[in-house]
């Protein structure tokens, strides 16, 4: 039972994953051809998962309603949802448009569910609004930097910030979209490639540590 | 009437003509030297060609290469550049592949637009044209049998790099086996107790999210490692966990994940299958939901680690406005700005990685982490090294070595 719980699951990944390294390598047709079923297979398990997934969605949902658990109301509308995306799309024949005109699936993911999502997308900006006004805060001499840079930076970018840059600092001969461009270019991206680098160097090892069977939390212990 | 014999007048006139075209000098120089080649390193449908410089006829005239696949015989225009352009010095390959002469041009000519590109060798004809005015010579054609390789030597520097990081992965594993490792503190990880018994106090649930990465992301499966040690903890204290997921294969893995660390801690009982859950496949659909979860049941931590977009801070910002303890942790640098200001404890670039080995305390994933600081040693020392070389070249003007340190730190 362990040789199948264990030992060939670790072997298929340690075969996929020496495979799958080594086609970078390679880059023949073979290694091409490779990569290119890999993804397909890829998208075929997604499939298949995703009925799995709404399978989770319904049984969990229909429990909140048997058990009338707190917010069972709102699991409703999952199902009330599911039918008016489902109904109109099969009655469409899954096509959003007949010639010019729009189908009744069209209709619902233009005026609805992109209207949703736009919606969604928008509340980022409060509370990005919120998050800066939390991060300004200055309580020590590094949090003024901030504040300083960042300062500079919305300002800089709209015609008001570069009017009062060139009535106090325009004497330095410099413009206040060149101190952004080096701020932006300068110390941001110093400080971002130092993150990536900490992130792609874990990332091998990582990989390392799965392709070699080291780390093997993802299928369970032992 | 009869008419006058039009033929035998021209036939003199057109071999005249025919003898003094030939005997005017053309403007152009011959074109020399013509070679083809399998494009060395390729995954096949492109030769490489090489021809000599015509020098000053060049200024002006345009280059054009013709390639015809034998198998169906007929002449294609694969490319068209000025005659002075794409000397071997262009050439856009390391210096351990490719040793540039002077006075000599040469082309990578792709033909998979023209003729495909099949699994097998193809054998291809090719010629050049050198158009200046109303002028033109060509060179005879060349055959030449293209087709992919077996390993692409512009890569050298990357498989090298490779190598070494797997040599000093085992030794580093098998040194683990010996000795103990010291590992600094990560606060964000300490945490994770403290959340888990703030939530076991308050009598709130904890909401755990891997992000919406697939499974074939890293951060996804370092997320789970994670997710598997919380797992443990809360099973350990009988406290409530709720995993939403974007991805379905995600959450069929970390289904196995959490019943095993319930399992381990002799916990069965208390798992149930709704633990792990699926939400939906749209990005803004599931922060709506997650959050409106968060917002109604009023956790009382939240743990979002793993891949995240914009989503991340619509959960973090909600999560921080019902009191929940975030600790939140992704590859994503454009977004740890939002974790940092919403949330209590980051784990910054890899320290996610490291998170599985510090959490579980097993040796042999520890001294994995070791790995991780010699890839920073080298790093830092190769930065240092290359940018003192590099600015060398620079002051005095050695331009081979700024090309070797610049070639030997790209990726082909």
């Amino acid at each position: 039972m362990i040789f199948i719980k264990k030992h060939i699951p670790l072997f298929i990944c340690f075969f996929v994953g020496v495979l799958t390294l080594g086609s970078y390598y390679v880059p023949n047709a073979g290694s091409e051809n490779y990569i290119e079923m890999m993804n397909k297979w890829e998208n075929i398990v997604a499939g298949f998962a995703f009925l799995l997934g709404l399978m989770s969605l319904f049984y969990s949902h229909f429990h909140k309603i048997t058990r009338r658990a707190p917010g069972w109301g709102y699991s409703l509308f999952v199902y009330a949802g599911f039918l008016l995306v489902v109904v109109p799309a099969i009655v469409s024949n899954g096509q959003p448009m007949k010639g010019p005109d729009m189908t009744s699936l069209g209709w619902i993911y233009r005026f609805v569910f992109t209207s949703l999502s736009g919606t969604m997308f928008a509340v980022l900006a409060f509370y990005i609004v919120s998050t800066a006004y939390r991060a300004f805060r200055i309580k020590s001499p590094q949090a003024f930097v901030l504040f300083a840079a960042a300062f500079m930076v919305i300002l800089g970018r709209v015609p008001l910030g570069q009017m009062m840059w060139d009535g106090a600092l325009g004497w330095t001969g410099y413009q206040v979209t060149d101190v952004i461009e080096w701020l932006m270019s300068v110390p941001v991206v110093a400080g971002r490639r130092g993150i990536m680098i900490g992130i792609a160097i874990g990332g091998i090892v990582t990989a390392l540590k799965i392709i070699f069977g080291i780390e093997r939390q993802y299928m369970g212990k032992d | 009437m009869k008419r006058p014999p039009i033929i035998p007048l021209i036939l003199p006139f057109l071999f005249l003509t025919s003898i003094s075209s030939a005997a005017k000098p053309s403007p152009l120089p011959p074109l020399t030297g013509f070679t083809a080649a399998d494009m060395p390193g390729d995954a096949g449908g492109a030769a490489l060609l090489r021809w000599n410089a015509v020098g000053g006829a060049a200024e002006g005239a345009t280059m054009e290469v013709y390639a015809s696949d034998t198998a169906r015989p007929g002449w294609v225009k694969i490319a068209e550049f000025p005659a002075a352009e794409r000397t071997e010095k262009d050439m856009d390959l390391p210096f351990w592949a490719w040793r540039p002469a002077p006075g000599r041009h040469a082309l990578a000519a792709d033909t998979s637009s023209a003729f495909g590109r099949p699994d097998e060798a193809q054998e291809i004809e090719f010629k050049l044209r050198l158009v200046k005015g109303g002028a033109s010579v060509e060179t005879a054609p060349v055959k030449v049998v293209i087709g992919g390789n077996w390993f692409n030597v512009s890569r050298f520097n990357n498989l090298v790099l490779m190598l070494t990081i797997i040599i000093v992965f085992f030794w580093t594993v098998s040194h683990a086996k010996r000795k103990g490792l010291f590992i600094r503190r990560i606060a964000g990880l300490d945490a994770i107790d403290e959340a888990i018994g703030r939530a076991t106090e308050m009598g709130r649930p904890i909401y755990y999210s891997t992000g919406i990465g697939p499974m074939s992301l890293v951060p996804t499966i370092a997320s789970t490692s994670i997710l598997g040690e919380v797992a443990r903890k809360v099973a350990q204290y009988d406290t409530s966990l709720k995993v939403p997921h974007f991805d379905p294969i995600v959450m069929t893995v970390c289904k196995e994940v959490v019943k095993q660390s319930y399992l381990e801690m002799e916990r069965p009982d208390s798992y149930r299958d709704d633990i792990n859950f699926f939400v939906s496949q749209d990005q803004f659909s599931f922060a709506a939901s997650v959050d409106a979860m968060i917002h109604r049941e009023k956790p009382a931590a939240c743990f979002f680690i793993g891949h995240f977009m914009a989503e991340s801070l619509l959960l973090a910002e909600v999560g921080a406005t019902t009191g929940a303890i975030q600790i939140a942790g992704t590859e994503q640098e454009s977004q740890l700005p939002f974790f940092f200001t919403s949330c209590d404890y980051t784990l910054i670039g890899e320290e996610l990685y490291a998170a599985g080995a510090y959490l579980s305390k097993d040796p042999m994933l520890m001294s994995t982490l070791k790995v991780q600081d010699f890839g920073k040693a080298f790093v830092m020392l190769a930065v240092v090294t290359g940018s003192v070389l590099l600015a060398a070249g620079a002051v005095f003007g050695w331009e081979p070595l700024m090309r070797i340190v610049g070639q030997l730190f790209k990726a082909y």
